[in-house]
C-alpha cells in the first residue's frame, strides 16, 4: 500500500529511517548476547557437537592418505590408485566446504611395508566397501540439502570398490 | 509431493532412455564379457522401470507421455561407439537419480540411492571395457 504512494513514502522517510535504525540497534545487542553464548560454547570444546558428517569427511581423508601410501609402495599401481586417491581429496574439499570447518593439514603417509599388488587392492577394496556403508548411512540421514552430495559421494565409493577388482 | 513426482518421471525417462538405448548397443557388442555386462545392465534398468511405474501409479501420478520415438546422441557404428553410448546412458541414469535424494526420505531415498550406485558402478565397468580412463569420477550423478 505504501509503495503505491510515493508522497507517504518522501513524508515518513526520515521517521521511517529513525525506526529502523533503532531495530538495527536491538539487532545487533541481541546478537551480541547470542554472540556470548556461542562464544562460551566454542571455548568448551568438549561440548562441541561434531558434524554429523564428519566421519565421512575423516574417511575420506584416511583413504586418501591410504591411496598414496599404497602408490608409494607399489609404483607399478600408481596409475591405477592415484585418480582414486584424488577422488577422496574431492569429497573432503567438499564436505568441509559444506560443514564450515578447514580441511586439516593431511598426516605425513607413513609407509607400511610393501605388500603384494593382490593384497594392497584387496585392503583398500574393503576399505572402500565399508566406507561406501557409512555414507549411504549418512545419505539416508541427511538433510535434503546435503543429500545429493552424500549420495554421490556413497555411490563414488562403490565405484571404488568396482575399480579395485 | 509435486517435486517428489517430477523427478521420479523424470528418472522412469531416464530408465526407459536406457532400456531403448541398450537394444542398438547389444546389435554392436561381439564380446562375451560385453555381451554378459549389456545383458545384466539391460535387466536392471527393466527391473527399475517396472518398480516406478508402480510407484508412480500408486502416487497417482502420470509418468508423462511416452516420446514416440527416441533419438540416440550419436550413431552406433561398432564396438567403440556402443561402449561410448553404454557410458553415457549410465551417467544419464545416475543424473536422474541424484536429483529424487533431495526429494525423497528414508527408505525412499535409500532406494534412490541404490539406483544411482548402481548406475555409477556399471559406467565404471563400461569405462573399463572400453579401457576410458580414469574409470571413475569423484560425483556421480553431478551434471
Amino acid at each position: 500500500m505504501v509503495l503505491t504512494d510515493p508522497v507517504g513514502i518522501t513524508g515518513n522517510g526520515y521517521k521511517r529511517r529513525r525506526v529502523l535504525g533503532g531495530a538495527a540497534g536491538a539487532t545487533l545487542a541481541m546478537t551480541a548476547v547470542a554472540g556470548c553464548g556461542l562464544f562460551d560454547d566454542d571455548d568448551d570444546k568438549d561440548r562441541k557437537t561434531p558434524d554429523p558428517l564428519q566421519p565421512v569427511l575423516d574417511e575420506a581423508l584416511t583413504l586418501a592418505a591410504a591411496y598414496d601410501r599404497a602408490a608409494l609402495a607399489q609404483p607399478a599401481l600408481s596409475a591405477r590408485l592415484t585418480p582414486l586417491g584424488a577422488d577422496h581429496r574431492a569429497h573432503a574439499a567438499a564436505l568441509a566446504k559444506l560443514i564450515g570447518e578447514p580441511l586439516p593439514s593431511a598426516a605425513p603417509a607413513a609407509s607400511s611395508g610393501a605388500p603384494t599388488a593382490g593384497a594392497t587392492l584387496a585392503v583398500l577394496r574393503k576399505s572402500e566397501q565399508q566406507a561406501q556403508k557409512t555414507a549411504a548411512a549418512a545419505c539416508r540421514q541427511t538433510s535434503a540439502a546435503r543429500a545429493a552430495l552424500v549420495g554421490s559421494i556413497a555411490a563414488c565409493r562403490a565405484t571404488h570398490a568396482e575399480a579395485l577388482r | 509431493m509435486l517435486r517428489v513426482n517430477e523427478q521420479l518421471a523424470a528418472a522412469l525417462a531416464a530408465e526407459e532412455a536406457a532400456i531403448y538405448a541398450y537394444g542398438p548397443i547389444g546389435v554392436h557388442l561381439t564380446r562375451a564379457v560385453d555381451r554378459t555386462e549389456a545383458r545384466a545392465a539391460e535387466a536392471a534398468h527393466r527391473n527399475r522401470r517396472d518398480t516406478l511405474v508402480s510407484e508412480l501409479a500408486q502416487l497417482k501420478a502420470s509418468a508423462g507421455p511416452a516420446p514416440a520415438a527416441y533419438q540416440l546422441p550419436f550413431a552406433i557404428t561398432d564396438r567403440a561407439t556402443a561402449l561410448k553410448l553404454a557410458i553415457q546412458v549410465e551417467d544419464g541414469v545416475a543424473q536422474a537419480w541424484r536429483v529424487v535424494l533431495p526429494v525423497t526420505q528414508d527408505a525412499d531415498r535409500s532406494a534412490a540411492l541404490s539406483a544411482l550406485t548402481d548406475a555409477a558402478v556399471r559406467a565404471t565397468r563400461w569405462r573399463r571395457l572400453a579401457e576410458v580412463s580414469p574409470v571413475t569420477m569423484a560425483f556421480p550423478g553431478q551434471p
